[in-house]
């Protein structure tokens, strides 16, 4: 069996450094460079050239293919992987995240780590920012909103306000 | 003698033997008892019949000297009653006789003490009446006199007094009518005071309240982004946020395998 046709952009498994789109695409850019630069080596190494080192990876794409066992250097695999990462970027489920303060990557990390468990385990997430929601997070997937902010739970708490209010009232 | 020699008074023996032997059978305890039952019977038949015969006479000579009795009571009741009578009635008589003397010496005695007292009396009667007469007399002159003066005092106040409670009364219906007209000013004053005042105040009151309640979740939320907005993080924030992404969780992975 060809090894290519092993592999599937679903069965990846995508690791809690990668949060958003943006991280995907930036892996396969990765991997598409890596693969540039493999091809050089090869044609370098035909024409007698000198030696050069072999690609540097970054953390994220070094977890990445830790998680899914995967190796570079193998230039029958690359394309596929290329080819099936590429197909993953632009399929992967986007859930927008709109948050009320500034975001850390620790906390991304464990809401797409959580994503992944219990949704969908290449989830990612598009964060926002929106001073107005208080407090919580604001969820968009791509045919639902979910409010989960404390802005709207204040609103509907508005008709108990006032109730409250005009009783104190009398 | 032989060898029968005893034989007949054995047989004698044994003849008052057989008989006291027979009468002892006959006459043993039960017959007794017979026997004495049967004589106790005819000994209280003997005396039942005696006694109906005797209560029989008796009644007879019962019922005959309770008529002779009778009879003789009857005669001598009759004979002390009429003895009686006579003696009673003489007795009453004689009695009644000097009863009726003595009552009628009292009476006329008393009679003449009633008629001396009564004209005494009289007397007596007839002169206190005449000094009555002459009392009476001066006292209604004097009586008369002192009323026809204080009449005219009377009248006189009587025609003062009505005067003053004449003036006195145009003074009251005339202040009256001033104080009527103040009140229902006044009254008219109020109720246009207390009808603005309530109307202000209801207007006041409903822009208050609508302007509070338009404006009270912005108020709040700005109170709580001024609270909480620096001190609320992300990390302080995410296990709530995780606790309502599990909560909604089967609704983002519904939408997600749409």
């Amino acid at each position: 069996m060809n090894e290519t046709t092993e592999l599937n952009y679903a069965e990846f498994v995508l690791p809690p450094s990668v949060i958003s789109k943006v991280d995907v695409s930036r892996l396969v850019t990765e991997v598409e460079r890596v693969d540039n630069e493999f091809t050089t080596i090869a044609a370098r190494d035909k024409a007698g050239a000198s030696q050069q080192a072999t690609p540097v990876l970054s953390a994220m794409m070094e977890d990445f293919l830790t998680q899914n066992n995967l190796v570079l250097n193998d230039d029958k695999i690359r394309p596929a992987l290329i080819k099936q990462m590429r197909l993953m970027k632009d399929r992967v489920p986007i859930i927008h995240m709109t948050f009320a303060g500034p975001t850390d990557s620790e906390s991304l990390q464990q809401l797409s780590r959580w994503l992944r468990t219990s949704v969908h385990q290449q989830a990612v997430i598009s964060v926002g920012l929106q001073p107005a929601l208080v407090g919580g997070v604001y969820l968009r997937t791509s045919n639902k909103v979910l409010d989960l902010s404390l802005r709207a739970k204040l609103e509907g708490q508005h008709g108990l306000l006032v109730k409250e209010l005009e009783a104190l009232r009398g | 003698m032989g060898l029968f020699q005893n034989k007949p008074q054995a047989k004698q023996q044994s003849t008052q033997d057989q008989a006291a032997a027979i009468e002892q059978r006959f006459m043993d305890e039960n017959f007794r008892e017979e026997l004495r039952n049967h004589g106790r019977l005819y000994f209280e038949k003997i005396i039942e019949e005696n006694g109906v015969l005797f209560r029989k006479d008796l009644d007879a000579t019962v019922a005959k000297v309770d008529t002779e009795l009778k009879e003789h009571i009857t005669t001598q009741l009759d004979y002390a009653i009429a003895n009686m009578n006579a003696e009673l009635k003489e007795h009453v008589t004689k009695q009644l006789d000097v009863q009726l003397t003595e009552y009628t010496r009292s009476i006329k005695e008393a009679q003449d003490i009633a008629i001396e007292s009564l004209n005494h009396s009289v007397k007596t009667v007839q002169e206190q009446h005449q000094q009555l007469g002459e009392s009476l007399e001066r006292d209604v002159t004097m009586l008369s006199r002192k009323v026809a003066d204080q009449e005219a005092i009377l009248t006189n106040a009587f025609k003062e007094n009505a005067d003053r409670v004449l003036a006195m009364k145009d003074a009251q219906a005339q202040t009256l009518a001033w104080l009527n007209k103040s009140v229902q000013a006044l009254q008219e004053q109020h109720e246009q005071l207390a009808a603005l005042l309530q109307t202000n105040l209801a207007t006041q009151e409903a822009m208050l309240v609508n302007t509070f309640q338009e404006n009270m979740a912005q108020v709040i939320e700005h109170y709580l982004l001024g609270a909480l907005g620096e001190q609320y993080d992300m990390k302080a924030q995410l296990p709530a946020i995780l606790q309502q992404l599990e909560a909604n969780k089967q609704e983002i992975v519904d939408d997600i395998k749409l």
